[in-house]
Protein backbone atom coordinates (compact mmCIF):
# COMPACT_ATOMS: atom_id res chain seq x y z
CA UNK A 1 0.00 0.00 0.00
CA UNK A 2 1.54 3.11 -1.02
CA UNK A 3 1.57 6.41 1.09
CA UNK A 4 0.12 9.94 -0.56
CA UNK A 5 3.49 10.99 -0.71
CA UNK A 6 4.74 8.37 -2.78
CA UNK A 7 1.09 8.73 -5.07
CA UNK A 8 2.10 12.61 -5.12
CA UNK A 9 5.12 12.43 -6.29
CA UNK A 10 4.12 9.25 -8.80
CA UNK A 11 1.14 11.82 -10.00
CA UNK A 12 3.65 14.72 -10.82
CA UNK A 13 6.14 12.08 -12.89
CA UNK A 14 2.99 10.97 -14.56
CA UNK A 15 3.66 7.64 -13.41
CA UNK A 16 -0.22 6.86 -12.11
CA UNK A 17 -2.33 4.96 -14.27
CA UNK A 18 -5.75 3.49 -14.40
CA UNK A 19 -7.67 3.04 -11.18
CA UNK A 20 -4.59 3.93 -9.41
CA UNK A 21 -4.41 7.64 -11.16
CA UNK A 22 -8.55 7.92 -11.07
CA UNK A 23 -8.49 7.30 -6.71
CA UNK A 24 -5.76 9.42 -6.26
CA UNK A 25 -6.76 12.44 -8.10
CA UNK A 26 -10.43 12.26 -6.58
CA UNK A 27 -8.68 11.99 -3.48
CA UNK A 28 -6.93 15.39 -3.91
CA UNK A 29 -9.07 18.32 -1.95
CA UNK A 30 -7.93 20.74 -4.90
CA UNK A 31 -7.58 19.24 -7.95
CA UNK A 32 -7.26 22.91 -9.83
CA UNK A 33 -3.93 23.88 -7.29
CA UNK A 34 -2.26 20.21 -7.42
CA UNK A 35 -2.35 20.46 -11.43
CA UNK A 36 -0.73 24.01 -11.25
CA UNK A 37 1.91 22.30 -8.85
CA UNK A 38 2.51 19.60 -11.40
CA UNK A 39 2.95 22.19 -13.81
CA UNK A 40 5.33 24.26 -11.84
CA UNK A 41 7.26 20.57 -11.16
CA UNK A 42 7.22 20.24 -14.51
CA UNK A 43 9.03 23.18 -15.36
CA UNK A 44 11.42 22.97 -12.76
CA UNK A 45 12.38 19.59 -13.79
CA UNK A 46 13.34 20.91 -17.12
CA UNK A 47 14.64 24.07 -16.16
CA UNK A 48 17.32 22.42 -13.82
CA UNK A 49 17.97 19.43 -16.65
CA UNK A 50 18.86 22.44 -18.94
CA UNK A 51 21.08 24.20 -16.39
CA UNK A 52 22.55 21.60 -14.71
CA UNK A 53 24.55 19.94 -17.81
CA UNK A 54 27.74 19.72 -18.23
CA UNK A 55 29.46 22.48 -19.68
CA UNK A 56 31.61 22.25 -22.82
CA UNK A 57 35.19 22.86 -22.35
CA UNK A 58 37.05 25.20 -25.06
CA UNK A 59 40.43 23.83 -24.61
CA UNK A 60 39.91 20.43 -23.72
CA UNK A 61 42.74 18.93 -25.46
CA UNK A 62 45.41 20.90 -23.72
CA UNK A 63 43.91 19.68 -20.70
CA UNK A 64 44.21 16.32 -21.19
CA UNK A 65 47.39 16.44 -22.25
CA UNK A 66 48.53 18.05 -18.60
CA UNK A 67 47.04 15.37 -16.53
CA UNK A 68 48.60 12.83 -18.58
CA UNK A 69 51.72 14.74 -18.16
CA UNK A 70 51.53 14.78 -14.78
CA UNK A 71 50.45 11.06 -14.28
CA UNK A 72 53.38 9.36 -16.29
CA UNK A 73 55.88 12.00 -13.67
CA UNK A 74 53.95 9.97 -10.85
CA UNK A 75 54.27 7.17 -12.21
CA UNK A 76 57.99 7.62 -12.99
CA UNK A 77 58.67 9.08 -9.48
CA UNK A 78 57.01 5.86 -7.84
CA UNK A 79 58.67 3.49 -9.22
CA UNK A 80 62.49 4.99 -8.71
CA UNK A 81 61.92 6.34 -5.29
CA UNK A 82 58.96 4.09 -4.15
CA UNK A 83 57.49 7.53 -2.89
CA UNK A 84 55.60 8.70 -5.13
CA UNK A 85 53.14 10.61 -2.97
CA UNK A 86 56.04 12.81 -0.41
CA UNK A 87 57.82 15.76 -2.60
CA UNK A 88 62.00 14.19 -2.26
CA UNK A 89 64.63 16.70 -1.38
CA UNK A 90 67.72 16.50 -3.41
CA UNK A 91 70.25 16.05 -0.37
CA UNK A 92 68.28 14.22 2.44
CA UNK A 93 70.13 13.98 5.88
CA UNK A 94 70.70 10.10 5.01
CA UNK A 95 71.65 10.51 2.05
CA UNK A 96 74.64 13.30 3.05
CA UNK A 97 75.74 11.16 5.52
CA UNK A 98 76.26 7.86 3.21
CA UNK A 99 78.14 10.23 0.57
CA UNK A 100 80.60 11.72 3.33
CA UNK A 101 80.63 8.04 4.75
CA UNK A 102 81.56 6.68 1.17
CA UNK A 103 84.04 9.75 0.17
CA UNK A 104 86.00 9.33 3.99
CA UNK A 105 86.51 5.38 2.86
CA UNK A 106 87.41 6.14 -0.30
CA UNK A 107 89.91 8.79 0.47
CA UNK A 108 91.05 6.58 3.41
CA UNK A 109 92.33 3.54 1.03
CA UNK A 110 93.90 6.12 -1.41
CA UNK A 111 96.20 7.48 1.55
CA UNK A 112 96.69 3.97 2.74
CA UNK A 113 98.23 3.05 -0.42
CA UNK A 114 100.30 6.01 -1.06
CA UNK A 115 101.68 5.74 2.57
CA UNK A 116 102.57 2.23 1.92
CA UNK A 117 103.94 3.26 -1.24
CA UNK A 118 106.29 5.85 -0.08
CA UNK A 119 106.93 4.74 3.75
CA UNK A 120 107.44 6.68 6.60
CA UNK A 121 110.58 5.07 7.38
CA UNK A 122 112.23 5.31 4.00
CA UNK A 123 114.63 8.00 3.90
CA UNK A 124 115.41 7.52 0.25
CA UNK A 125 113.00 10.44 -0.44
CA UNK A 126 115.51 12.89 0.79
CA UNK A 127 118.81 11.17 0.49
CA UNK A 128 120.59 9.03 -2.23
CA UNK A 129 121.46 5.65 -0.48
CA UNK A 130 124.28 3.02 -1.94
CA UNK A 131 122.68 -0.53 -1.72
CA UNK A 132 125.89 -2.12 -2.75
CA UNK A 133 128.95 -1.98 -4.29
CA UNK A 134 132.03 -3.67 -5.36
CA UNK A 135 135.49 -3.53 -6.93
CA UNK A 136 137.20 -6.57 -8.88
CA UNK A 137 139.33 -8.29 -6.26
CA UNK A 138 141.92 -9.46 -8.74
CA UNK A 139 142.31 -6.04 -10.06
CA UNK A 140 142.36 -3.99 -6.93
CA UNK A 141 143.12 -6.91 -4.16
CA UNK A 142 143.40 -3.96 -1.36
CA UNK A 143 140.28 -2.04 -1.93
CA UNK A 144 138.01 -0.73 0.83
CA UNK A 145 134.28 0.60 0.32
CA UNK A 146 132.78 2.65 2.84
CA UNK A 147 129.85 4.99 2.27
CA UNK A 148 128.22 8.13 4.67
CA UNK A 149 126.31 10.85 3.60
CA UNK A 150 127.30 14.53 4.23
CA UNK A 151 123.82 16.46 5.78
CA UNK A 152 125.02 19.77 4.92
CA UNK A 153 124.39 19.29 1.05
CA UNK A 154 122.87 16.30 1.10
CA UNK A 155 125.74 14.58 -0.18
CA UNK A 156 125.65 10.34 -0.85
CA UNK A 157 129.36 9.41 -0.53
CA UNK A 158 130.63 6.52 -1.86
CA UNK A 159 134.05 6.23 -0.79
CA UNK A 160 136.65 3.69 -2.32
CA UNK A 161 139.77 3.48 -1.49
CA UNK A 162 142.66 1.32 -2.77
CA UNK A 163 141.90 1.18 -6.36
CA UNK A 164 145.10 0.68 -8.37
CA UNK A 165 146.64 4.39 -9.06
CA UNK A 166 147.16 5.54 -12.68
CA UNK A 167 149.37 7.78 -14.11
CA UNK A 168 148.40 11.70 -14.98
CA UNK A 169 147.47 10.96 -18.84
CA UNK A 170 144.21 9.32 -17.50
CA UNK A 171 142.94 12.85 -16.50
CA UNK A 172 142.27 13.89 -20.13
CA UNK A 173 139.40 14.58 -21.59
CA UNK B 1 68.30 14.26 -9.46
CA UNK B 2 69.92 10.73 -9.97
CA UNK B 3 72.29 11.23 -12.79
CA UNK B 4 73.00 14.80 -10.92
CA UNK B 5 74.17 12.86 -7.39
CA UNK B 6 76.49 10.54 -9.82
CA UNK B 7 77.69 13.39 -11.70
CA UNK B 8 78.48 14.93 -8.21
CA UNK B 9 79.75 11.28 -6.87
CA UNK B 10 82.51 11.14 -9.72
CA UNK B 11 83.53 14.42 -9.67
CA UNK B 12 84.20 13.97 -6.39
CA UNK B 13 85.92 10.48 -6.44
CA UNK B 14 88.39 12.19 -9.58
CA UNK B 15 89.14 15.03 -7.12
CA UNK B 16 90.07 12.68 -4.36
CA UNK B 17 92.14 10.10 -6.43
CA UNK B 18 94.07 13.47 -8.53
CA UNK B 19 95.44 14.94 -5.26
CA UNK B 20 96.18 11.09 -3.71
CA UNK B 21 98.04 10.12 -6.81
CA UNK B 22 101.12 12.87 -7.41
CA UNK B 23 101.83 13.75 -10.90
CA UNK B 24 105.60 12.22 -12.68
CA UNK B 25 107.23 14.38 -14.81
CA UNK B 26 110.26 13.83 -16.65
CA UNK B 27 113.70 14.96 -15.09
CA UNK B 28 117.41 15.28 -16.40
CA UNK B 29 120.41 13.36 -14.79
CA UNK B 30 123.48 14.83 -14.91
CA UNK B 31 126.14 12.46 -15.03
CA UNK B 32 130.07 13.30 -14.63
CA UNK B 33 133.64 12.23 -14.37
CA UNK B 34 135.62 14.88 -12.75
CA UNK B 35 139.32 14.97 -12.11
CA UNK B 36 139.80 16.85 -8.92
CA UNK B 37 143.53 18.04 -7.94
CA UNK B 38 145.26 21.08 -6.63
CA UNK B 39 147.02 23.79 -8.12
CA UNK B 40 148.17 27.12 -7.63
CA UNK B 41 145.51 28.96 -10.26
CA UNK B 42 142.07 26.97 -9.90
CA UNK B 43 139.73 26.86 -12.57
CA UNK B 44 135.80 28.15 -12.00
CA UNK B 45 133.72 25.18 -10.84
CA UNK B 46 131.64 23.43 -12.95
CA UNK B 47 128.13 24.96 -12.99
CA UNK B 48 126.62 21.85 -12.09
CA UNK B 49 128.69 21.45 -9.00
CA UNK B 50 128.02 25.01 -7.80
CA UNK B 51 125.45 23.91 -5.59
CA UNK B 52 127.45 21.21 -3.49
CA UNK B 53 131.17 22.85 -3.51
CA UNK B 54 131.81 23.30 -0.59
CA UNK B 55 131.31 19.88 0.41
CA UNK B 56 133.08 18.76 -1.91
CA UNK B 57 136.54 20.63 -1.09
CA UNK B 58 136.26 19.69 2.32
CA UNK B 59 135.71 16.45 1.67
CA UNK B 60 138.76 15.51 -0.75
CA UNK B 61 140.95 18.76 -0.05
CA UNK B 62 140.74 19.70 -3.69
CA UNK B 63 140.88 23.51 -4.62
CA UNK B 64 139.81 22.66 -8.18
CA UNK B 65 137.39 20.38 -10.07
CA UNK B 66 137.16 19.47 -14.04
CA UNK B 67 135.01 17.67 -16.09
CA UNK B 68 136.55 15.28 -18.58
CA UNK B 69 133.42 13.19 -19.51
CA UNK B 70 129.45 14.21 -18.75
CA UNK B 71 126.28 13.19 -20.16
CA UNK B 72 122.95 14.84 -19.56
CA UNK B 73 119.61 12.58 -19.77
CA UNK B 74 116.67 13.19 -19.47
CA UNK B 75 114.72 10.38 -18.14
CA UNK B 76 110.85 9.84 -19.09
CA UNK B 77 110.20 6.23 -18.29
CA UNK B 78 112.87 5.69 -15.90
CA UNK B 79 114.16 2.87 -17.35
CA UNK B 80 117.14 4.19 -19.65
CA UNK B 81 120.43 3.76 -19.94
CA UNK B 82 123.60 5.89 -20.90
CA UNK B 83 127.04 6.56 -20.68
CA UNK B 84 129.45 9.33 -19.76
CA UNK B 85 132.83 8.89 -20.84
CA UNK B 86 136.24 10.26 -21.10
CA UNK B 87 139.38 9.17 -23.18
CA UNK B 88 139.86 6.34 -20.59
CA UNK B 89 137.09 6.55 -18.29
CA UNK B 90 133.08 5.35 -19.23
CA UNK B 91 130.88 5.49 -16.76
CA UNK B 92 127.53 3.12 -17.71
CA UNK B 93 123.93 4.20 -16.09
CA UNK B 94 121.74 1.78 -16.22
CA UNK B 95 118.12 3.18 -14.60
CA UNK B 96 115.90 0.36 -13.45
CA UNK B 97 113.00 2.66 -12.83
CA UNK B 98 111.85 5.73 -11.16
CA UNK B 99 109.57 6.02 -8.22
CA UNK B 100 108.75 9.68 -6.90
CA UNK B 101 111.75 9.85 -4.65
CA UNK B 102 114.40 9.39 -7.03
CA UNK B 103 115.33 6.75 -9.46
CA UNK B 104 117.53 2.97 -9.03
CA UNK B 105 120.56 3.13 -10.95
CA UNK B 106 123.51 0.46 -12.16
CA UNK B 107 126.55 2.49 -12.35
CA UNK B 108 129.86 0.88 -13.70
CA UNK B 109 133.25 2.72 -13.77
CA UNK B 110 135.01 1.15 -16.71
CA UNK B 111 139.08 2.21 -17.06
CA UNK B 112 138.67 1.28 -20.95
CA UNK B 113 137.62 -2.66 -20.94
CA UNK B 114 138.39 -3.21 -17.27
CA UNK B 115 135.57 -2.74 -14.88
CA UNK B 116 136.83 -0.71 -12.11
CA UNK B 117 133.61 -0.56 -9.85
CA UNK B 118 130.13 -1.21 -9.90
CA UNK B 119 127.18 -0.28 -7.50
CA UNK B 120 123.54 -0.65 -6.86
CA UNK B 121 122.51 3.23 -5.85
CA UNK B 122 119.01 4.86 -5.25
CA UNK B 123 119.54 8.83 -6.33
CA UNK B 124 117.66 11.45 -4.67
CA UNK B 125 116.24 13.90 -6.60
CA UNK B 126 117.27 16.36 -4.01
CA UNK B 127 120.38 14.40 -2.94
CA UNK B 128 123.43 14.23 -5.41
CA UNK B 129 125.82 11.17 -5.64
CA UNK B 130 129.30 11.47 -5.27
CA UNK B 131 131.86 8.28 -5.92
CA UNK B 132 135.56 8.56 -5.13
CA UNK B 133 137.38 6.90 -8.15
CA UNK B 134 140.82 6.38 -8.44
CA UNK B 135 144.24 7.99 -7.73
CA UNK B 136 145.00 9.81 -11.18
CA UNK B 137 148.69 11.87 -11.28
CA UNK B 138 148.54 14.06 -8.15
CA UNK B 139 144.87 14.10 -8.39
CA UNK B 140 141.50 11.98 -7.43
CA UNK B 141 138.92 10.61 -10.01
CA UNK B 142 135.38 11.52 -9.13
CA UNK B 143 131.87 10.58 -10.06
CA UNK B 144 128.54 12.65 -9.44
CA UNK B 145 125.30 12.09 -11.02
CA UNK B 146 122.70 15.01 -10.16
CA UNK B 147 118.98 14.91 -10.88
CA UNK B 148 118.69 18.43 -12.02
Amino acid sequence: MKMFEEKWTAWLDDELTGDELVEFEASLPDKAAAEAEKRDAHKLGAFLKEQLQGRAMGNEEFFHHQLREKIERDARAGVAGGKADSPRAWWPIGRLVWVGATSLAIFCICTFFVMREKGPTDQSQYLSQILNARVDPVVSPNATISMFESKKDRVTVLWVDGLQSLPSEYATK
Amino acid sequence: MQRRSRLLLGVSLALIIGSALPARASQTVWSGLVIANNVAQPEAIPPELNRFEGTLKELFGYNQFKVIGQSRKTLVTGSEDWLASSKYFSLHVDSKGGTDAGYLLNLKLFQEKNLLLETETKLSKASPLVIKGPLVGDGQLLLLLVVQ
